[in-house]
């Protein structure tokens, strides 16, 4: 009940102040208290791979990042995303390729680099201040005024004398937030943090992320599954597919961003569908054929497919298929997945290049 | 008895119903031992026993013994289990170390430490060095297996964090990896008080000239069984306390862990 009730004051305040960040964003990011340009980290990964024994996990990886900048890079799980971001934190190093940080080649661990797990990994023995001094080095006054002032940023200074085991998931979060912050990072590095967290509670926790990477302007890499969340925070999303970058897209809207806005909505959908034909594009678990027959239904449609291997039937719902229309006779990929099927529609003699127009219709096997 | 007075007597009754047979088995003893059923040779009455508490303490006999005890004690746990705690960081800290000693130290541990008596005493004779030497034995291992445990089972995202947020190799132990071992280090401690009295009652019934084990070996020569029931009843005394300390120091100790907290 006590939680709640501080989450729910918090999260008034974040409204608060993410409402008043909107006319307060354009001066803040030329204050001379926070030039961008000088607190963030450049960082460039050229030709990186990583490899654990023989099972290759990144092949190839270029990616350069300015300073100050937002990176959230995607892909399914396993896609080697977190292997890239552990590679940056230099707690692994690569197989192959550099990273060089500012243009200095980068080996092993970065006093300017930081990293936020998915976990938060807070020392269950010390106390939430004693947590957030973690690796500070001072005298006691000082260093403990700098961790409560960082547990001020994220709203838990009134925190800073209990156990971790008293808090809640998101608030953990916020004090592994505060620990990476108080070290004033130029390279923040997190790992999916949210992942754990409830939907309200990861908003509330985006909001925060972004109004302190404005105020601090580091660099940040965000490790996500999440599209919408990529998409929420990033000025740049990088999809990551069998180790390799397939996607590399610009993030044009202004901040702050709402999630009901056609733009959000039709970048997420963007992405999503792209993330969904790299999957596609994965031949071991696709067949092409030609439509057979379509049995019309008002709710659920089947559609029998041809293919090398024999007949499959798919089970459609009669409105994917009035926006995605097939013709008896029409070139698919039938794209599976656990006991589902994808159906994509190919552009008639143009098997180069079928996934321009890839339309993945969902639907399962009958 | 109306309900509303029965709160505050059923707590009551529930804190003094685990001491109830306790008491019984007592008052029925002492019934026994004064109806004459139960001859004085075999079990002493309770009063007696009280009684004879009493005279040695009087005497301040009882004090010089129980301090000879706690010494003995107090010294072997501290010299076996300060080297089993060595050890135990040692080798769950550095991979080189526990290939060195871990496999010779597994094989002395197969070994009942109390069946080196006869060698411990050629090598010592009667002295206090052999009763040292036993009582350290004893509490090594415990204290050894149970910090290997806990270093080896800390969490090694707590670790790579640790290292990651820059921390030295003393920051990293002081802060992540001892705390992290603490619980199982404390489960090692109250095993080996256990083996401490153990040991302690064995070695001081083979030979000494003080020491509650040395009072008990004496009353048996001149019979008082009064004496000796009282001895079995100091040890009993002892070990509790023993775990209460323990105890306390979980609760100082682990206060953070939700386990622990009172």
């Amino acid at each position: 009940m006590r939680f709640n009730h501080h989450e729910n004051q918090y999260l008034s305040e974040v409204d608060a102040r993410a409402n008043q960040a909107v006319p307060a964003a354009a001066p803040s990011a030329a204050a001379p208290t926070a030039p961008a340009a000088e607190a963030g980290l450049a960082t460039k990964v050229a030709g990186v791979a990583k490899r654990f024994g023989e099972r290759p996990v990144l092949a190839g990886i270029d990616l350069a990042i300015a300073p100050g900048e937002f990176v959230a890079i995607v892909g399914r799980s396993g896609c080697g995303k977190s292997t890239l971001l552990r590679l940056l934190a230099g707690l692994d190093a690569p197989s192959a390729g550099a990273i060089a940080l500012d243009g200095r080649p980068a080996r092993g661990l970065h006093p300017d680099v930081r990293i936020m797990f998915q976990d938060a990994r807070l020392l269950p023995w010390q106390t939430v201040l004693g947590n957030v001094t973690l690796g500070l080095a001072g005298p006691r006054r000082e260093v403990d005024a700098r961790a409560r002032q960082a547990l001020a940023e994220v709203g838990l200074a009134d925190r800073a004398d209990e156990w971790p085991a008293r808090l809640s998931g998101g608030q953990r979060q916020r004090v592994a937030l505060a620990r990476a912050l108080v070290h004033r990072p130029r390279l923040l590095l997190l790992d999916e943090p949210l992942g754990a967290l409830d939907a309200l509670t990861r908003i509330e926790m985006q909001r925060l992320i972004e109004r302190l990477w404005q105020e601090h302007g580091f660099t940040a890499v965000l490790v996500t599954h999440d599209v919408a969340e990529a998409v929420a925070l990033a000025d740049r999303i990088v999809l990551i597919e069998d180790g390799q970058l397939a996607l590399d897209t610009p993030v044009a809207l202004p901040r702050p961003r709402e999630r009901g806005e056609a733009g959000f909505a039709a970048l997420e959908g963007r992405v999503l569908k792209r993330l969904m034909t790299v999957e596609a594009l994965n031949p071991r678990n696709q067949i092409r054929g030609k439509v057979a027959e379509i049995l019309l239904d008002p709710v659920l449609s089947e559609v029998r497919i041809d293919t090398l291997h024999g007949p499959v039937v798919a089970a459609i719902s009669t409105r994917a298929l009035r926006d995605h229309p097939l013709e008896v006779g029409a070139p698919v990929l039938a794209v599976f997945k656990s006991n589902d099927v994808a159906l994509a529609r190919l552009d008639q003699g143009d098997d180069e290049r079928p996934l321009t127009e890839f339309f993945p219709i969902p639907s399962f096997i009958g | 008895m109306s309900t509303s007075a029965s709160t505050p007597l059923s707590a009551l009754a529930r804190r003094l119903a685990p001491w109830l047979v306790p008491a019984l088995i007592l008052a029925v003893w002492q019934l026994a031992a004064q109806a004459g059923w139960l001859s004085t040779r075999i079990l002493p009455a309770p009063l007696a026993v009280l009684s004879a508490g009493y005279e040695l303490a009087a005497s301040g006999e009882l004090l010089t013994h129980l301090g000879a005890s706690f010494k003995r004690a107090a010294s072997g746990l501290l010299i076996g289990g300060g080297i089993g705690l060595l050890f135990g960081l040692l080798n769950g800290g550095f991979k080189v170390a526990e290939t060195l000693f871990d496999t010779s130290l597994q094989m002395v541990r197969n070994v009942p430490h109390l069946a080196l008596i006869p060698l411990v005493i050629l090598w010592f004779g009667i002295g206090e060095e052999g009763k040292l030497f036993l009582v350290a034995l004893g509490v090594f291992f415990p204290i050894y297996l149970n910090t290997f445990h806990g270093i080896r089972t800390v969490d090694p995202g707590l670790v790579e964090m640790g290292r990651s947020y820059g921390l030295s190799r003393w920051q990293l132990f002081r802060r992540v990896i001892l705390p992290g071992a603490l619980p199982s280090i404390l489960v090692g401690v109250r095993f080996a008080l256990g083996f401490m009295w153990l040991t302690l009652i064995v070695a001081e019934t083979i030979s000494s000239s003080s020491g509650i084990g040395y009072m008990a070996m004496n009353a048996r020569e001149f019979l008082q069984t009064d004496v000796v029931v009282l001895a079995i009843l100091l040890y009993a005394l002892l070990g509790k306390l023993a775990d209460v300390a323990a105890r306390a120091l979980e609760r100082r100790w682990l206060a953070w862990n939700a386990a622990y907290a009172s």
